[in-house]
C-alpha cells in the first residue's frame, strides 16, 4: 500500500488526479461522516430519552417495618419474598423437644375476658368469634357456679385430625393441633368430631380480610383468615417459637392460666410469671381433664374451683371486684 | 326524701370504699432505701422499663392519661404517687394489689429501684437518701457466685465471694440467695431461699426427680434476694437433672396420624381390600375372555 502511494506521489498528472480525487473523496468522506454523526447523535439522543424514561430518577416513599417513612429510588426496589414455604415447614414440624401443656385454675377466673380479647386481637377475630370462651358453669342446683375458660384441648388422640379428609388439620411433635387454612376445604367434619366444640367456621368474610390481603399465610397464626375454612385455638404457636407465653395466658389479670412444658415438668403462671412443678400443681390441687372418658387425652388441665376468690352472684365488673 | 337517703348511703358506701383502698405498707419496707444513688443512667434505664411494664396502665408521666380503672392508677407526677417513700414504692411494685400485678418475678430488684429513680425525676423537690453502707442492708460490690453440684448428697452449693476494702477476696456471709432451674417460660424456684454461712456457702437440696435434657443437664441460676448485692447472678449448666427424652407426640402410629404413620392393620386391610376388589374384577374379565374364546372355538368347529 505504501509503495503504491509513493509511486503516485512522483507522478505529476497522477497527483493532479489525486487532488481531484481527494476533493471528491473529501466530500464523499464528509457525507459519510455526516451520516455517521447524524446516526450517532440520534443514537445518543434516543439513549438519553431511554435513560430519561427509565424510572430510576424518581423516589418512592416506603414505610419500613420500624414505622419510618423513607425515600428510595424506584429502580432500587426489589420485591421481598417472605418465605411462605418456610412458614409452612416450621409450622408443620413444630418445636423439637417440647410437649406444651396448659393448666387453668378455675378458682381464680373472674370472667375478666382479657384472654378472649387478646386472642381475638392476635388472630383477627370478631368479638363473637371465639378460640377461647368463658363459660358459666353450674353442675347442679345446689353446687357453686363458676367460670370456665375453654380453649382447644390439643388432644393427644385428636378426633378432629382423624376425620380430616385432606390433612388440613394435624398434630405436631410438640403436641399442638393446628389447622392449615390453605388446605382446608371447609367440610366441617372436624367441627362434628370435636367433643369440646373448640372449632369455629368462617361463614362470613373474616374481620380483617381487606387489610390482610396479600400477607403471606402464617400457619402458626391463622392469618390471613379465610372465608369457608376452620379456625381454632393454636396455643399461640408463633409466640411459643419465641419463648413467650401465649396471648391469652399473658393477658390474664387474675393468674388463671399456667402454661409450660411437660418435658420439663414446669408451668409458668401468665400473670405472676412464677414457675411451678406441673406434677406437683396437679397433685396438690387435684387437677383434672375435660371428658377424659372419651380417650381424647387433652393437653389442657383444670384445677377445680375450690375456695373461689370471688362471690359469683354479686359479680358485676370483674375489674372492680378485684380491688 | 328517699332520694336523699339513697344519696347519703351512696356517699357512705363510696367513702367506705375509698377507706378500704388504703394500701398498708409495713414499717420495715416503708423505711427501705435504694442501695445506689439515682443518676441519669438509672433514670434512663428505669424509663425504658417503665415504658414496657407500667405505661399501659399508669400512662405517660405528667399527662394524666392512665387507664380508667378502679382504683385509678395514679400518674407518676401526681402528689399521691410522689407522697410514697422510696421503700413504699418498692413494696408496692414488688407486691401488687388488685389490678396492679406483682412485679416480683418480672422486674429484678435492682431494676425496681431504677424504675423508682425514673419516677422521682418528675418530682423537683425530691432529695434522695441512699442506704448507708452499714448494717444488713449495706451494699456489697462485685459479688461473685460460683455453683457446684454435690452429686452424693443431691445438693447444690452456691459460694458468694467479694473483694473487701483491701481487695482481698472474702466470703459474703449472711446473704439470702435463691436457686432457680431454668425452664422454657421462666425460672423454677428450687428449695427455699437460703442464707450463706460464715464461709459464704449456701446449700440447697436439689429434687431427685427434676427432668433435665436428654443427658440430664439443667441450667441453674443463683440470685441474691437483696438488691444490695447489685445485679450479680450465676448461670451454670450442671448434670443435676434426670435424663429425659420423651419422643415427639406425632411419632406413634395412630388413626389420626398421616398416611405413613397410619396403623399397620389399617394399611394392611385397606391394601387387601383394594387388591381384592381389583383382583375380582380382573378375574371376572379373564373368565369372560375364556367364555368368549370357548364360544369362538365352537363356531369354528
Amino acid at each position: 500500500m505504501s509503495h503504491n502511494s509513493k509511486k503516485t506521489g512522483e507522478d505529476e498528472p497522477g497527483r493532479e488526479q489525486e487532488n481531484t480525487n481527494s476533493r471528491r473523496d473529501f466530500f464523499k468522506n464528509f457525507g459519510l461522516f455526516g451520516a455517521v454523526a447524524a446516526v450517532g447523535s440520534a443514537a445518543i439522543y434516543s439513549g438519553y430519552n431511554y435513560e430519561e424514561s427509565k424510572p430510576g430518577h424518581d423516589m418512592v416513599k416506603v414505610l419500613t417495618s420500624d414505622n419510618r417513612i423513607v425515600e428510595v429510588p424506584r429502580d432500587q426496589i426489589k420485591d421481598v419474598k417472605v418465605d411462605h414455604d418456610k412458614l409452612q415447614k416450621q409450622g408443620r414440624e413444630g418445636l423439637k423437644g417440647h410437649r406444651f401443656v396448659m393448666v387453668i385454675d378455675l378458682a381464680k377466673c373472674r370472667n375478666a375476658r382479657k384472654c378472649i380479647s387478646a386472642c381475638q386481637g392476635a388472630h383477627h377475630l370478631r368479638p363473637y368469634e371465639y378460640h377461647i370462651n368463658t363459660l358459666v358453669m353450674q353442675e347442679s342446683e345446689h353446687t357453686a357456679p363458676y367460670f370456665m375458660p375453654k380453649p382447644c384441648q390439643h388432644c393427644d388422640n385428636p378426633p378432629c385430625v382423624a376425620v380430616c379428609p385432606v390433612d388440613a388439620t394435624f398434630k405436631r411433635q410438640d403436641g399442638i393441633v393446628l389447622i392449615d387454612n390453605e388446605r382446608c376445604i371447609g367440610c366441617r367434619f372436624c367441627i362434628a368430631a370435636c367433643p369440646y366444640s373448640a372449632r369455629l367456621f368462617h361463614w362470613e368474610e373474616p374481620l380483617m380480610a381487606e387489610s390482610d390481603k396479600g400477607k403471606p399465610y402464617n400457619i402458626e397464626l391463622n392469618i390471613p383468615q379465610r372465608k369457608g375454612t376452620i379456625t381454632k385455638c393454636l396455643f399461640s404457636s408463633d409466640r411459643l417459637r419465641e419463648g413467650k407465653l401465649p396471648y391469652c395466658v399473658s393477658a390474664c389479670p387474675n393468674g388463671v392460666y399456667y402454661f409450660g412444658d411437660e418435658n420439663q415438668d414446669a408451668v409458668t403462671n401468665g400473670t405472676t410469671k412464677e414457675t411451678f412443678r406441673l406434677s406437683e400443681l396437679l397433685r396438690v390441687n387435684a387437677g383434672y381433664q375435660l371428658m377424659p372418658e372419651l380417650g381424647t387425652k387433652p393437653r389442657v388441665y383444670y384445677l377445680p374451683p375450690k375456695n373461689r376468690l370471688f362471690d359469683f352472684k354479686e359479680e358485676k365488673d370483674p375489674v372492680q371486684e378485684t380491688t | 326524701m328517699i332520694k336523699r337517703y339513697f344519696s347519703l348511703l351512696l356517699i357512705v358506701l363510696i367513702s367506705l370504699r375509698v377507706s378500704a383502698q388504703v394500701w398498708v405498707v409495713p414499717a420495715e419496707n416503708e423505711a427501705k432505701k435504694s442501695p445506689f444513688a439515682f443518676d441519669d443512667q438509672s433514670r434512663k434505664a428505669g424509663g425504658d422499663i417503665y415504658m414496657t411494664s407500667c405505661k399501659s396502665c399508669h400512662g405517660e408521666p405528667g399527662k394524666n392519661n392512665s387507664l380508667p380503672l378502679v382504683p385509678p392508677p395514679p400518674d407518676m407526677a401526681s402528689a399521691k404517687m410522689q407522697g410514697n417513700s422510696d421503700g413504699a414504692l418498692q413494696f408496692k411494685i414488688t407486691t401488687g394489689r388488685g389490678p396492679m400485678p406483682s412485679f416480683k418475678n418480672t422486674i429484678s430488684g435492682t431494676d425496681v429501684w431504677k424504675v423508682i429513680s425514673f419516677v422521682r425525676s418528675f418530682n423537683d423537690k425530691y432529695v434522695q437518701e441512699v442506704a448507708t453502707n452499714a448494717g444488713p442492708g449495706a451494699a456489697v460490690q462485685n459479688v461473685k457466685i460460683s455453683i457446684t453440684w454435690l452429686k452424693e448428697q443431691s445438693q447444690v452449693q452456691a459460694t458468694l465471694t467479694a473483694p473487701s476494702k483491701d481487695k482481698v477476696i472474702m466470703p459474703v456471709a449472711g446473704a439470702e440467695v435463691k436457686l432457680f432451674a431454668k425452664r422454657y417460660f421462666g425460672n423454677l424456684l428450687i428449695d427455699e431461699p437460703r442464707n450463706t454461712d460464715a464461709s459464704g456457702k449456701a446449700i440447697f437440696n436439689f429434687p431427685k426427680d427434676l427432668p433435665g435434657d436428654s443427658t440430664g443437664l439443667v441450667q441453674l441460676v443463683v440470685v441474691p434476694s437483696s438488691e444490695a448485692y447489685g445485679e450479680t447472678k450465676a448461670d451454670t449448666t450442671l448434670a443435676a437433672g434426670v435424663p429425659t427424652y420423651l419422643p415427639p407426640l406425632n411419632e406413634k402410629r395412630a388413626m389420626w396420624n398421616v398416611v405413613q404413620k397410619a396403623p399397620i392393620w389399617l394399611l394392611l386391610s385397606y391394601t387387601l381390600a383394594v387388591l381384592g376388589a381389583w383382583g375380582f374384577i380382573i378375574y371376572v374379565m379373564l373368565q369372560i375372555r375364556a367364555i368368549y374364546k370357548a364360544g369362538s372355538r365352537k363356531e369354528n368347529d
